[in-house]
């Protein structure tokens, strides 16, 4: 007896062999790491149900019933304690937390181990493929082990043990669950973040109730999805949702409240303490993705005169929730940045030092209308973990933190993968569904090229030609998608690592000279392969009757219509080469209005043009060889 | 008898809510007829469109009455499958999975996954016929379309044209202006309402269950639900989700009403029988003239295609949800395997099946409608047992009535099946 599915429906039996009924449920304790079984609920005649203490009454369990030790007038029925969960009824087909795997999934199973003569212990819940057969029937289970060995692949069990399961429900999370259980509060709020965005809303309501506010505010931080953070506040009460905001980084603050609507931010800014609401409408005055919407403005400055005594006495006194301290900065008399510490110089030094002493003068800063992405550079360049904002007198508004800026650059590398055409979180190769993916994003082309074929050919016909010439371009046109894909390929690199330059200062002249260079000798090759074909297929004399503008014999016909359609493959070659140029002006317009680009989307289109175009060259040319 | 064994019944707290929203004010009823007016008129698909002119153009008026009584049970359907929804919080395969257990939702998943995937493969011949309509022959449409709608369907980006493909789909409004415009015999409409009227023909019976299959089609019951799960409702917004079932499931019927009047008094005395969209484009003709084809291409290209976008994803999800797989447009491949195979396997079929030359497109929309008719009482089942339990639902629980009308349109639907293959197996 290893599985509930397997105890479930086994008869009741007493000591005088009488059946009582069939099992229904199995209490546990819940204060164990491995709990013991407690109770035994079954189903009387009549589906009446009835408890009874698993320990007092079952002697033993095998595959044929559950035996009982007394006779059913001596059973005494019992009550579910307090501490008593049931596995069936609370926990089998629910969806738990598995707060190891940090996943959200349901139980299919749940597995027991028996210790001792009578005593059986909850393992765990089987979440996998195999409690899921095994429920169905489990001969279906024995089938797919057999396969799955067979192929090499057996298929494993997938457990997750008591002590590391949530229960999502708050009906039965009405039971207190161990002390050794770990629990969703107790992760990582990036964590908590991933779980919740697996959720139901009501669900996700649920568990945002059962963080305190600061973790819930953190959480709330870590979540990816922006809609998915107006969608959480706006189920808040208005006063929950202004507390969490307060307790957040101003700068994370303010993110959040970009997302909502005016109303609700301007109201949830107004419950706000005076100091907090003042912090977050300062970084709201400043653009989007500057240095001055990211920074924060809790950072120790001090007169340079202070001592290294006042300094430390400065930093004992934060708050808890104060941003963490990485330097410390030194002002003139007039407010002005003069010069920084680290922690480590303020801890070596002797307390008597004055700071002006110690400073490192030659301060890196930078103006809060800098963009993003130059100040995470200039941190990497100069190896900072924070930077401070100043204004023209380099009074320090705030600074930006290492942690703002490494989400910069993580934001700026999906961005440029996207545009690379490689979708985020898909590196991992091997799967067999992901070469499906890049496939498509790869060999659309063929698809296409299949239709565009499909089109010339009714197009011909349409015109009066003879419609089975479409071979013919047909032949030619995955040269011209190709070269298409590829220039976009080349404006797209030329993007991502040229750095340096931005819509305004970019060379698009000479990027155009280079590329068009390049399509000229692309289109040359295509050309001359299309008369290296005609050459070796045709005898000397067509070709040359071909070249005539005379009414053409068949094959003089064939081996024109071939010719020409390579030359319009090597026409539309160039052009596509030449026109590469748009797609560079195109991201970078993109960029410029922060809009998020798909490469592959990008990619998509230019074959597209370039494969309409090409039909309709062909096609005309291939009607007027005709004549 | 031990009591304590008894689960103690959930009590869902209320989020907090302004007071105010909760009254039903008229901006209020309005602004939640919305979604429901937008699955009345995605709710007229392909299938739809092609099973109610065949009925009209078959049988002129004989098969009105059972709109009405479609219009109830449509009402009593999505009412439940909302308040389900609000009640709980969870959608209706998770129900039927707490619920059940494995073994029995395996069977209504089965049971989903052929409905909507029939479905679907009509989804995907409304889109070749009416693509054939502008002249583009099946093979080039269809591969195509299949593309971009597993595009779409796997970034989940279908939901920005959406409301597009809504306003051209309305295109079917017309029929209502149409049905006006041939000035059928008013009187002989409403007797045709209102008298029961059943002909021992198998194909009129099939038909019968055709149109119950696209009136209240499996899909729709999940959609609704995720609908209100995704809105995160609660008890207090039930009168309006009840507007909202109520108004969506009147216009819906009544549009299907006004075709079953249009192809019925154009169609069914000139004996033109429905074969294929072009048929069925004929009833706009007093009306537009020669532009109905287009007109009605059109509507049926956009009404498919955004049925076809929706479909497998709704598919998906709920199978997902049922086994506890990641599920969502925004899950990759390694996270989501499951989801992701499951819509492209069911985009993949459809549009291979209808790609296969020597198949009659007007032909697969009517059959899937029955496919979907006969599986309704499945889930109906279902539906109807979640919805009763007092465990779940607390007082919001089933009354009397709402019981007795879902087991009707069990009942119904299932007389009707049998009916359907007796006649057929007896070779009428």
């Amino acid at each position: 007896m290893n599985y509930l599915s397997e105890m479930l429906k086994l008869p009741v039996i007493d000591v005088a062999g009488e059946k009582l009924g069939v099992v229904n449920d199995l209490g546990i304790a819940t204060g164990e790491v491995f709990p013991h079984v407690t109770s035994l609920a079954f189903q009387g005649p009549g589906k009446t149900p009835f408890m009874i203490s698993w320990r007092k009454y079952v002697d033993h369990i095998d595959d044929t019933g559950v035996y009982l030790k007394a006779t059913a007038t001596d059973v005494r029925f019992s009550y579910l304690q307090p501490d008593e969960v049931l596995l069936a009824r609370d926990i089998l087909n629910k969806q738990i937390v598995d707060t190891q795997g940090m996943k959200v999934v349901r139980v299919n199973d749940i597995k027991l181990s028996a210790t001792g003569e009578n005593q059986l212990r909850l393992l765990g819940a089987e979440v996998g493929m195999r409690g899921l057969l095994r429920a169905m029937h489990p001969a279906l289970e024995r089938l797919a082990m057999r396969i799955g060995k067979a192929v090499g692949k057996p298929l494993a069990e997938e457990i997750i043990a008591w002590s590391y399961m949530d229960l999502l429900e708050r009906s039965t999370q009405q039971i207190k669950l161990s002390v050794s259980h770990k629990t969703l509060d107790e992760l990582h709020p990036a964590d908590i973040a991933d779980i919740i965005e697996q959720l139901d809303p009501r669900l996700r309501g649920q568990v945002f109730a059962q963080l305190d506010t600061a973790q819930a505010a953190e959480a709330l931080t870590e979540l990816d999805d922006d809609d998915l953070v107006a969608e959480v506040i706006d189920g808040l009460s208005d006063r929950d949702a202004s507390s969490m905001l307060a307790l957040m980084d101003p700068d994370d603050a303010a993110a959040l409240i970009e997302e909502l609507d005016y109303e609700k931010a301007e109201k949830l800014l107004r419950i706000m303490g005076v100091n907090e609401e003042k912090a977050i409408r300062n970084l709201l005055g400043y653009e989007e993705n500057t240095a001055g919407r990211i920074m924060t403005s809790e950072f120790v400055a001090l007169p340079a005169t202070s001592t290294v005594a006042d300094a430390i006495d400065a930093i004992r006194e934060l708050d808890e929730d104060f941003e963490s301290v990485y330097y410390v900065y030194t002002t003139d008399a007039a407010g002005m940045l003069t010069g920084v510490l680290s922690l480590r110089t303020l801890i070596v030094a002797t307390h008597d030092q004055r700071l002006v002493d110690l400073a490192y003068r030659d301060v890196v800063w930078v103006a809060p209308d800098l963009d993003q992405e130059d100040v995470a550079e200039e941190m990497t360049k100069y190896n900072l973990v924070a930077i401070p904002v100043c204004d023209d007198e380099r009074h320090i508004l705030g600074i930006v933190t290492v942690d703002d800026a490494l989400d910069v650059i993580a934001e700026e590398h999906e961005e440029d993968l996207q545009i690379a055409g490689v979708g985020t979180g898909g590196e991992g190769a091997g799967e067999s569904a992901h070469v499906l993916s890049w496939f498509a994003g790869r060999f659309y082309w063929v698809l296409v090229w299949a239709v565009a074929s499909g089109i010339i050919a009714a197009a011909l016909a349409w015109m009066g030609a003879p419609s089975e010439l479409f071979v013919y371009p047909m032949c030619a046109m995955p040269v011209v998608l190709i070269a298409a894909s590829r220039a976009v390929s080349f404006a797209k690199n030329y993007y991502l690592e040229d750095d340096e330059h931005d819509e305004d200062t970019r060379p698009y002249l000479a990027f155009w000279l280079q590329s068009t260079g390049v399509g000229i000798v692309l289109a040359l090759v295509v050309y001359l392969s299309g008369q290296l074909v005609a050459g070796a297929a045709f005898p000397d004399d067509v070709l040359s009757q071909a070249g005539g503008s005379a009414v053409l014999g068949q094959q003089a016909l064939a081996a024109a219509v071939l010719t020409r359609s390579f030359a319009c493959a090597a026409g539309v070659v160039v052009l596509m080469c030449a026109t590469s140029v748009g797609y560079l002006k195109l991201l970078d317009w993109r960029d410029r209005h922060d809009l998020d680009t798909s490469g592959t989307a990008l990619s998509a289109s230019a074959v597209i043009i370039a494969c309409a175009i090409f039909s309709v060259v062909a096609t005309l040319a291939v009607v007027l060889t005709v004549g | 008898m031990p009591r304590s064994f008894k689960p103690d019944i959930r009590r869902h707290e209320p989020a907090p809510r302004d007071p105010g929203r909760r009254r039903l004010t008229l901006a209020a009823v309005l602004g939640a007829m919305g979604p429901g007016l937008l699955a009345a008129l995605a709710g007229n698909d392909a299938g739809g469109i092609a099973t109610y002119s065949s009925a009209g153009a078959q049988f002129g008026y004989g098969t009105l009455w059972i709109l009405p009584v479609m219009a109830v049970l449509l009402i009593v359907v999505q009412e439940t499958a909302a308040r389900c929804g609000c009640v709980t919080g969870k959608g209706f395969a998770s129900l039927i999975r707490e619920k059940y257990g494995v073994r029995k939702s395996s069977f209504a998943m089965m049971a989903l996954l052929i409905a909507n995937t029939a479905v679907t493969i009509s989804e995907f011949a409304g889109l070749a016929s009416g693509l054939a309509l502008f002249g583009v022959p099946k093979t080039i449409s269809i591969p195509l379309i299949a593309l971009i709608i597993w595009l779409l369907t796997m970034s989940g980006s279908f939901r920005r044209i959406e409301k597009v493909l809504l306003l051209v789909s309305c295109v079917f409004l017309t029929y209502v202006v149409a049905a006006f415009m041939v000035g059928p015999d008013w009187g002989e409409v409403a007797r045709a309402t209102i008298a029961p009227h059943v002909e021992s023909d198998p194909s009129y019976v099939s038909l019968l269950v055709a149109t119950i299959g696209t009136t209240i089609a499996p899909w729709m019951i999940f959609l609704a639900q995720n609908n209100v799960v995704d809105k995160n409702a609660n008890e207090d917004d039930l009168p309006l989700q009840r507007v909202d079932a109520v108004s969506g499931s009147v216009i819906a019927c009544a549009i299907a009403w006004f075709i079953v009047i249009a192809t019925g008094a154009v169609l069914f005395p000139a004996g033109i029988e429905v074969a294929d969209a072009a048929d069925a484009a004929l009833a706009l003709e007093p009306i537009v003239g020669p532009w109905s084809t287009i007109l009605f291409a059109a509507g049926l290209v956009a009404a498919s295609f955004l049925a076809a976008c929706v479909l497998p994803g709704v598919t998906s999800s709920a199978i997902c949800e049922a086994f506890g797989w990641e599920r969502g447009a925004d899950r990759t491949w390694e996270e989501a395997p499951a989801y992701r195979g499951i819509i492209t396997g069911i985009i993949l079929f459809s549009a291979l099946l209808v790609i296969l030359p020597g198949i009659n497109l007007f032909d697969i929309m009517m059959s899937a409608q029955v496919i979907n008719g006969v599986l309704l009482p499945v889930l109906l089942v279902f539906l109807v047992f979640i919805a009763g339990d007092k465990l779940i639902m607390g007082t919001h629980a089933n009354g009397r009535v709402w019981n007795a009308l879902t087991w009707a349109t069990i009942v119904l639907v299932t007389v009707l099946t049998v009916v359907m293959f007796v006649l057929q197996a007896l070779g009428f």
